[in-house]
């Protein structure tokens, strides 16, 4: 289903049954994802694989998404990708750490579909 | 437990119930499904199996864990609805109650920070479940919002009309102006706390009726049987249990219909008990106003028959009299005449029927009957007649004319009762005996009292009693014998 020409999104979550989920419908919204299980794994994945969009829950075992975030914003090679925060908690200071950290939009769990389809759109080029 | 994590083990626990009909649905031979679909709910069951372990688990965090594999059961419910063509229609109902039941306002409310912020929403949700419950308006008053949002959708669901707010404060301003049927009260709040709530809530008699269910923490034993105390109706230990809170729910507002069905009467008493001492209380003593609203068929219309002492009195030549006066020197002068006499009249528990002019019908004898009511009728003429002499002295004083008063007293048989139509009625007298009276009283001297026969027969005390004399008159089949009475001297 997923475009081959379509960009890559990297989803970054250790809940494997919450990755599942997403993995299965973002691809069937015609995504090409890809996947990580913690920070470190996700730097890796950014460097190796450059994709287009980072979806980045922020609390992650090993690496949490802040301080991925915050490397990822200081190395030149990656600091382009654009970075969707996920969060758990629909916090108001949450929300404005995670902008003030570099990320480029915000969406919390459990997530709406529809609206996170949006805000990828809005991050993707065209 | 935290807050937090309550408020998210009971929405798991309420996932969970939603996906359970959903089960059920896949179980039933009839449900026939293609592979992506099997897939789709196959991974749906596995993340509710998941749930279920993780809210009887220590994990570390609960919480988080919890709102992801909530997330991925709406997903994939959500995913089901959406994409699997040629859906077997027994899956809907149930996978749209998921989705019901794993979305959270956060979600359709942009920007995403649901409801930390003041918000008061008013949720209206028509019964889905069908269950027996008179619907009501609820008002929750918890400083959680994930605790707000469980309960708006619990009782939502039953139909139930959802009032929130965060703090005490707020709680306090929503019940001056909503009508509220019951309020859930999370006791530990910051600033107005709950039994704080309860107190004032308790000191106001607009807000004392409406049931009060306080919730709290197992830990907060004390308080909660503090706030029992002090008024409080029930109360629900965190997390609750869904059926327990709606069946607290129903017993309040059942006991709220109670209570407004109570006062309702109570008003309607109270305002017929206003009617009666503002269309009696200027002409019957206190007792017998008191007298009519303790028999509930005071105010009926119709009467019975009863003996009474009829007393009727004017005053000699007032036509002529007043002829020779401007209006406000009348109205002065028929104040004080008729202020003095109505007070007399009620200190001897008579009853003024009527006032014409300057003339004055009273009745002993009902609406409340004794044994003495001729003794006190004749008593009452003579001290009537006594008074005047102090009201002349006065009308001499202001340069008003002498006024001289004939009384008549005359015992019998009337209708007495509410006498008129539904729109106009008044307490009063009709028969034979008041035509007599009337009779008496044209031949009644100035300054004199005349008695009939029949209440000369009922007196006991000792009078000055005139000769027998008989008066005939127009309208009367017989002669009527009368008596001049005075005081002994």
């Amino acid at each position: 289903m997923a475009d081959a020409s379509a960009p890559t999104i990297l989803l970054v979550e250790d809940n494997e049954i919450n990755r599942d989920m997403l993995v299965r419908r973002l691809t069937r919204a015609g995504h090409h994802v890809i996947c990580a299980g913690d920070g470190e794994e996700a730097l890796a994945k950014m460097h190796a694989q450059m994709p287009a969009l980072v979806l980045l829950d922020m609390n992650l075992p090993v690496k949490d998404g802040w301080t991925t975030c915050r490397e990822a914003r200081a190395n030149e090679h990656i600091q382009h990708i654009k970075i969707i925060a996920l969060t758990a908690h629909a916090m108001d200071t949450d929300r404005e750490a995670a902008l003030a950290m570099g990320c480029d939009d915000y969406a919390t769990k459990p997530i709406d579909f529809p609206s996170l389809l949006g805000k990828i759109a809005e991050c993707l080029p065209e | 437990m935290s807050k937090p994590e309550q408020a998210i083990t009971a929405w798991s626990q309420l996932v969970i119930d939603s996906v359970a009909p959903l089960q059920a649905a896949v179980a039933r031979p009839s449900v026939t499904m293609d592979d992506a679909t099997r897939n789709d709910l196959n991974a749906l069951f596995v993340a509710n199996d998941r749930l279920v372990a993780l809210l009887t688990s220590d994990a570390p965090h609960k919480q988080h864990d919890a709102m992801n594999i909530i997330g991925a059961i709406k997903g994939y419910a959500e995913m089901l609805l959406d994409e699997s063509d040629g859906l077997h229609k027994a899956l809907a109902k149930p996978l749209a109650a998921i989705v019901s039941a794993t979305t959270t306002p956060a979600n359709s409310i942009e920007p995403p920070d649901i409801g930390l912020k003041a918000t008061t929403s008013v949720t209206t949700v028509q019964s889905r479940t069908g269950k027996h419950c008179e619907p009501g308006v609820i008002l929750a008053v918890d400083d959680m919002a994930e605790n707000r949002e469980l309960v708006s959708r619990q009782l939502g669901k039953l139909g139930h009309t959802v009032i929130t707010a965060e703090s005490g404060e707020e709680a306090l301003e929503l019940l001056d102006t909503q009508g509220v049927d019951v309020v859930l009260l999370d006791l530990m709040m910051p600033g107005i706390g709950g039994a704080e709530v309860l107190t004032h809530m308790k000191e106001n008699e607009h807000l004392r009726s409406i049931p009060v269910i306080m919730i709290s923490g197992r830990q907060d034993m004390d308080q909660i049987v503090a706030c029992i105390q002090a008024g409080a109706d029930d109360y629900l230990l965190k997390p609750f249990n869904p059926v327990l809170l709606q069946a607290r729910i129903a017993a309040g507002i059942e006991r709220k219909r109670w209570l407004d069905r109570e006062e309702r009467y109570r008003d309607q008493l109270e305002r017929s008990e206003r009617f009666i001492r503002a269309t009696f209380g200027r002409y019957l003593s206190d007792d017998i106003v008191n007298d009519i609203l303790e028999r509930p068929e005071g105010l009926e219309l119709g009467g019975d028959l009863r003996e009474v002492t009829i007393m009727m009195s004017d005053i000699r030549g007032f036509t002529t009299l007043s002829e020779h006066l401007p209006p406000q020197r009348v109205v002065q002068l028929l104040n004080r005449y008729l202020g003095r006499m109505t007070d007399i009249i009620l200190d001897y528990r008579g009853t003024i029927d009527e006032f014409l002019g300057d003339a004055v019908l009273a009745v002993f004898g009902a609406p409340r009957s004794d044994k003495d009511d001729t003794e006190r009728a004749v008593q009452c003429a003579i001290a009537m007649q006594r008074a005047m002499d102090e009201i002349n002295t006065q009308n001499m004083a202001d340069e008003l004319p002498e006024l001289r008063m004939a009384i008549a007293l005359n015992t019998g048989t009337v209708v007495a009762g509410n006498i008129g139509s539904e729109r106009r009625a008044k307490y009063g007298f009709v028969g034979h005996a008041m035509n007599v009276t009337s009779r008496i009283e044209d031949k009644a001297e100035p300054g004199s009292i005349l008695i009939s026969e029949s209440t000369l027969e009922k007196l006991s005390g000792s009078y000055r009693v005139g000769d027998r004399q008989e008066i005939s008159a127009k309208g009367l089949e017989e002669n009527v014998v009368v008596y001049t009475i005075g005081e002994q001297h």
